[in-house]
């Protein structure tokens, strides 16, 4: 196979002009050329023609569209007269020869750095493992899905500042700006201190702290009017007090330093720990100290020894201890949780937000009428609260906490001041220079002259810069720059400053490879290092191809098993999941509160569909077990709450082990299991708030079996879903898909769609509608005539045609890989990889391997 | 006020234009809550509702639109049809006008943010679809504008080396560049295009440095309102400067994006029920709606101290900037509760338009306008001429003009 490709098709260009044969003219003149011909041009298709240059790409894509439309019978619509089983098949063979006769393997285009690449690249090249890109660093565009292909990788001007912002904010790190002292001064009240959720309120002049938790945002505060803009030693001075303290026990300030552009999502524990303060006074008491701020943080506070926790488990214990003290307390949460208990307790905890939540609690409290009939330990509605509160709904604790902003304990910050430097110190960026500098040059510059060192550095770093060697005219331009800035007089630091900003904006650093025809060695292990790896060659790979080894099959082979990826939270396996998924909209989508898939559940789900790839990748596991596989990763509490299954129990519900992720054995063949109905892909397939069948249909037909259909015509707007539920979600796209103009792609989408419908917006397996439209009828019929009750089925039916799914996944690892996507000749050598993979076991690590030494992965 | 001295000051030009130059638009992440967006009838006379009522003293110089959207997808993974219309994430309406009329200002457009903390979600596109940053910091956009003297020099040496470092890299860039096949070639070419359009800035920043812009008496205060809960202060700093921007025509594009995290806003003194985020998914409890509007219309308020300003800012033949301004306030979000994309909550003030008051669209109305539509409209009132936006290819001149 191989030889035939290399002969037949990268030998330069192809005899250009062919007539249409005709036997096929007839057929399209027949049925095609009614709305595709000049005049009409349907679609913006012309296919009255007599004769195809070939060597167009424009014709190849053309065809190839025709070709597809056959394949998938979208074409003619059904409204008009069919072609004969013969006359398709004539068109589709002359269509399969002709392409595949004219189409030359590889195309890449000259591919930038992606966003995450790029990030990557710089880490490693610098020794930087902590480097992120600045706020505001423009995004890739997706183009077929994915954000490292040669046609949506563009370069803007914005990119272009972007990545000069970046290359001297890199330069500053190693060769800094002299940086003028300036002192100053901040104070700061209880109204400048952020409030986030339910971390701080402030009550009677005085902010007041009140829970523990691991984010920020649900237990701290933090002056957001102060910045500081040189890393130094500052003097300290925080008032606080106790607020209704129950024991003698003192209460602990926490201050750490927190980086102002820091996210709300942040842990806590990521901030560097100041100073602890015993607070044992319910009168105001002033504590000063000094320590190190470095540039760009603020303060933040947090009270370490509170009594009220955000942590479901142990708020659940909490509350179950309040309730069997007080049992009006209980009474007026299951008034505020559960305000219209009918024949179901419907949980309206979603809008029990904060002050508004506690607001409500406290009418309820006031009220001489309030309902105590169920306010027992033993009740239902004791139960099911206790469930709320144990699932960690964060709603709820937030109500909870102003309880104790209102009556204590709560610890009280009055305000604080801070001035300084006192003395400038070195932040981290400072003490880690020296590492840096050898880093980049190799060498220590000791007694060497400045011109002497600066060439040398480049030497040893430009082909670690642009991965590739360098010759002596291109190192001899970078140190003329150098040289001339130091001749005007500018300083060696400067001098040095410039080429590092100068490499950084070259091309050659910024583009993977500038690849000719055939890849190089060079090239070749930079293609692999960014497809397995999301970043650049590392040295064996860059000596290997410096002694022009990597061509043998055996050696790449081995260089590929070194570099794949084994575990879940490794680039490749995250990068490419996600994006061949979709899974990476997860946090996006912020699903309605209502469906209470709380952050949890989210990590869970996309935990899932990372753990299972790592786990078929590195254990060799056949491809079927993508479709229908024996295992699975989820805790009991998820397998529980979402697929509505047992997986043998671990702890009790709820608990640490019942919460914690493990690998579960499955029954092949059932409902769970495999990328069909993962929670994580129906999530990211519906929108938050409710699912919709067209585009999870549309979604497997693109992302599982590799057919994906037209775009839809521009002026048909979204199905917006019926909230009153007067109409299923069946019943509605039965209506919109009536016109037979829609019909040839929608009966392809739309059982593929609603066979998917058991499942909500979040992926929990369901029975019934939503809003009382009846019981979920999920079947449907398959083009070839397969039918289909529920997921099950289709399940059977992929792992019978498994080819189809691996033929899909090879597309993707490869347009992943190569940064195109696959033509219809790499398409032909891709089916033929997978069949013969298919026959040897049909491992997806072997299928992995196989595809890097196709001609498709090793051609530009 | 204090009177800038201008590259291409406001009402300056050579030949005089009749139809309005500046364009400014601001998205609100979390949508408008409608019920307290829309009025209750249409035409002019209407009674405000809340969140519309910090704009009582403009209510002549402003339209309401309700009805309007892109038929686009649902949820917030597609907010940004708001400017992009029917396909989000793609060239965005801004970008159109930035690159029709904005070419000659210093700044073809600046993209700004209030409230967005560590979050990413970009509303604006160029042609390629490549998202643009915002700034998110006043003493950078500020530091754009107005060159101090004591930056003067270090920028100076910023752009000359950077001038320098561009040079040598075309140099060498042209060099590999010779070695590629076609299409490779034109692919480069990206890059060349973005280097030149770089240095032109850089070309255009240096010669202002020259010129010595003075700062304007405009105080900043001493550290950035950057954290999500400081989004109204920072509001209010940045429609100050963009104010500014506009009257020394250092831009005719400004693009403001309003973001919507689980910040507690104190407002008037008191501390709201829950985060901005909490609150618009209020499951239409009252309570949760009355604060939600309440931030909302502390936007509304803002925009109504931009929209006095521009009012106040008059150029030689007497015209307000506001009437030489479009200003579009809208979101691609019509219900944050439900993550509903439809229904846009609209508004467009100032531009030298007859203001209509109320116009309601039905959308049940199969030929409905579409929110392109109107898109069409604003263009064609800035002196472009498009016929289409995205799903869209009829305009609303009939019924605003």
């Amino acid at each position: 196979m191989r030889g035939l490709f290399l002969t037949g098709l990268l030998m330069g260009s192809v005899a250009a002009e062919r007539m249409i044969p005709n036997h096929v003219l007839d057929v399209l003149s027949d049925y095609c050329i009614d709305c595709h011909d000049t005049a009409e041009k349907k679609g913006g298709l012309n296919l009255d023609l007599e004769s195809v240059d070939w060597s167009k790409q424009e014709s190849r894509i053309l065809w190839e569209k025709v070709l597809k439309a056959n394949e998938q019978g979208l074409m003619p619509p059904l409204k008009k007269d069919q072609p004969s089983e013969e006359e398709r098949k004539a068109l589709m063979t002359w269509l399969d020869e002709s392409l595949l006769e004219n189409t030359l393997i590889g195309g890449t285009l000259p591919r930038r750095l992606s966003r995450v690449e790029y990030r990557n690249t710089i880490r490693q090249l610098f020794g930087l493992p902590e480097f992120e890109l600045p706020n505001g660093f423009p995004r890739d565009g997706k183009h077929h899905g994915f954000d490292n292909l040669g046609e949506g990788l563009v370069t803007s001007p914005a990119l272009l500042e972007a990545y000069s912002k970046v290359a001297w904010a890199v330069a500053d790190q190693l060769y800094p700006p002299e940086k003028a002292l300036k002192i100053e001064a901040w104070t700061a009240g209880p109204e400048d201190m952020a409030l986030s959720f339910s971390a701080a309120a402030v009550r009677d002049g005085a902010l007041r702290l009140a829970s523990r938790h691991e984010h920020i945002m649900r237990s701290c505060t933090w002056p957001s009017r102060i910045e500081v803009k040189t890393s130094g030693v500052y003097r300290i001075t925080v008032h606080a007090s106790t607020y209704k303290p129950k024991s003698k026990e003192p209460m602990i300030l926490e201050v750490r330093a927190r980086e102002v552009s820091a996210s709300e999502r942040s842990s806590v524990s990521q901030f560097r720990l100041l100073k602890e303060i015993s607070i044992n006074s319910a009168a105001q008491e002033s504590v000063t100290f000094e320590a190190e701020l470095f540039e760009g943080q603020t303060l933040l506070f947090r009270w370490l020894n509170a009594e009220m926790t955000h942590d479901g488990k142990e708020l659940e214990k909490q509350m179950r201890e309040w309730f069997r003290r007080d049992p009006r307390y209980l009474a007026a949460w299951q008034k505020s949780v559960f305000p219209f208990p009918g024949k179901t307790l419907r949980s309206r905890a979603s809008v029990l937000r904060g002050l508004n939540g506690w607001n409500t609690l406290k009418n309820h409290l006031a009220d001489p009428k309030l309902d105590m009939s169920h306010a027992t330990m033993e009740s239902e509605r004791t139960k099911k609260l206790l469930v709320v509160f144990e699932n960690g709904m964060t709603n709820v604790a937030d109500a909870q906490c102003h309880y104790y902003f209102e009556h204590g304990p709560a610890l009280e910050i009055h305000g604080l001041t801070m001035q300084g430097p006192l003395k400038v110190v070195d932040g981290p960026k400072d003490k880690r220079r020296d590492t840096l500098r050898l880093k980049m040059a190799g060498l220590e510059k000791g007694s060497l002259s400045d011109e002497d060192y600066a060439r040398k550095m480049l030497v040893n770093f430009l082909p670690r810069a642009f991965r590739r060697p360098v010759d002596k005219k291109t190192v001899e331009s970078f140190f003329v720059l150098a040289k001339t800035h130091w001749q005007e007089g500018r300083s060696f630091e400067e001098g040095m400053h410039l080429l590092i900003r100068n490499v950084l904006i070259s091309p050659r650093f910024l583009y993977r490879a500038l690849e000719r025809e055939k890849l190089d060695q060079h090239m070749l292990a930079t293609r692999l290092a960014y497809f397995l790896t999301q970043g650049p060659p590392d040295a064996t790979l860059r000596d290997l191809a410096n002694r022009k080894r990597l061509g043998d099959s055996w050696v790449l082979k081995r260089e590929a098993e070194r570099l794949m990826p084994t575990k879940w939270n490794q680039p490749m396996v995250q990068s490419f999941t996600r994006q061949w998924l979709g899974t990476g909209l997860l946090s996006e989508i912020m699903p309605d509160p209502k469906l209470n898939f709380t952050p949890y559940y989210v990590e869970m789900a996309r935990d899932e569909i990372e753990y299972s790839f790592a786990e078929i990748l590195r254990e060799n596991r056949p491809m079927t077990d993508f479709i229908d596989p024996d295992f699975s990763y989820m805790s009991g509490m998820f397998a529980r709450n979402v697929y509505r299954v047992e997986v043998g129990k671990k702890g009790k519900p709820g608990s640490k082990a019942d919460r914690k992720l493990r690998r579960v054995k499955l029954e092949r063949g059932g409902r769970v299991g495999g990328l069909l109905g993962q929670s994580g892909i129906m999530m990211a397939t519906a929108n938050g708030v409710d699912t919709q069948p067209v585009l999870r249909g549309v979604w497997v037909l693109e992302n599982i079996l590799g057919s994906a259909p037209p775009p839809p015509p521009k002026n048909v707007p979204a199905l917006t879903p019926d909230t009153q539920g007067t109409t299923n979600p069946r019943e509605m796209l039965a209506a919109h898909t009536m016109e037979p103009s829609c019909a040839s792609c929608h009966r392809r989408i739309d059982p593929v769609g609603i066979v998917l419908e058991n499942f909500d917006p979040v992926g929990r397996w369901r029975v019934n509608w939503p809003k009382g439209a009846g019981i979920i009828n999920a079947s449907g019929t398959l083009p070839d005539g397969t039918s289909l009750e529920n997921v099950v089925d289709l399940k059977r039916w992929l792992v019978e045609n498994v080819n189809q799914f691996s033929e899909c996944v090879s597309a993707k690892l490869m347009t992943y890989a190569t940064g195109r996507v696959p033509n219809h000749t790499e398409m032909k050598e891709i089916k033929e990889i997978v069949k013969a993979n298919h026959a040897k076991g049909n491992g997806f690590r072997d299928l992995v391997l196989a595809l890097i030494e196709s001609e498709t992965f090793r051609t530009k | 006020m204090i009177a800038l001295p201008s590259l291409e000051s406001f009402g300056s030009t050579a030949t005089p234009v009749d139809g309005p130059k500046n364009f400014v638009v601001i998205g609100s992440y979390l949508g408008l809550h409608q019920n307290a967006f829309y009025p209750k009838t249409i035409g002019k006379n209407y009674e405000m509702p809340d969140t519309l009522k910090p704009l009582a003293e403009h209510q002549h110089e402003f339209t309401v639109f309700s009805g309007l959207d892109h038929r686009a997808a649902n949820g917030h993974a597609a907010w940004s049809n708001f400017l992009c219309g029917n396909s989000p994430k793609t060239y965005s309406l801004d970008q159109m006008v930035a690159d029709k009329i904005g070419q000659k200002s210093r700044f073809a457009s600046i993209q700004l943010t209030a409230g967005s903390g560590e979050a990413n979600k970009p509303m604006c596109f160029t042609r390629q679809g490549v998202p643009l940053p915002m700034i998110q910091r006043p003493s950078v956009f500020y530091k754009q504008l107005f060159v101090s003297k004591e930056d003067r020099r270090r920028t100076e040496y910023v752009l000359r080396s950077g001038k320098s470092a561009l040079d040598s890299v075309v140099k060498d860039a042209k060099r590999l560049q010779q070695s590629l096949p076609q299409g490779d070639r034109d692919k480069l070419d990206e890059y060349f295009e973005s280097l030149r359009a770089v240095e032109k800035r850089m070309d255009r920043q240096l010669e202002t440095i020259n010129e010595v812009v003075p700062e304007p008496d405009y105080k900043l205060p001493s550290y950035d309102p950057i954290t999500p809960n400081l989004q109204i202060e920072s509001e209010t700093i940045m429609y100050d400067l963009m104010a500014l921007a506009l009257e020394s025509g250092s831009t005719r594009v400004l693009s403001l994006f309003l973001d919507g995290l689980g910040q507690v806003f104190s407002i008037d003194g008191r501390a709201l029920g829950s985060g901005y985020h909490g609150l618009s998914h209020h499951g239409n409890d009252p309570a949760m709606i009355r604060d939600l509007v309440a931030i909302e219309s502390a936007h509304t308020h803002c925009l109504s101290g931009f929209l006095s300003q521009l009012k106040e800012k008059k150029n030689a033949q007497d015209k307000s900037l506001l009437d030489d301004t479009v200003v579009l306030m809208g979101t691609g979000m019509g219900d944050a509760s439900r993550h509903s994309n439809r229904n846009l909550p609209t508004l467009v003030a100032g531009g030298g338009f007859s203001h209509e008051g109320h116009v309601a669209i039905d959308q049940k109305d199969k030929d409905s306008p579409l929110l392109g539509d109107l898109y069409i409209t604003l263009q064609q009132k800035l002196g472009m001429e498009v016929e289409s936006f995205s799903n869209a290819t009829r305009n609303m001149n009939d019924l605003f003009s």
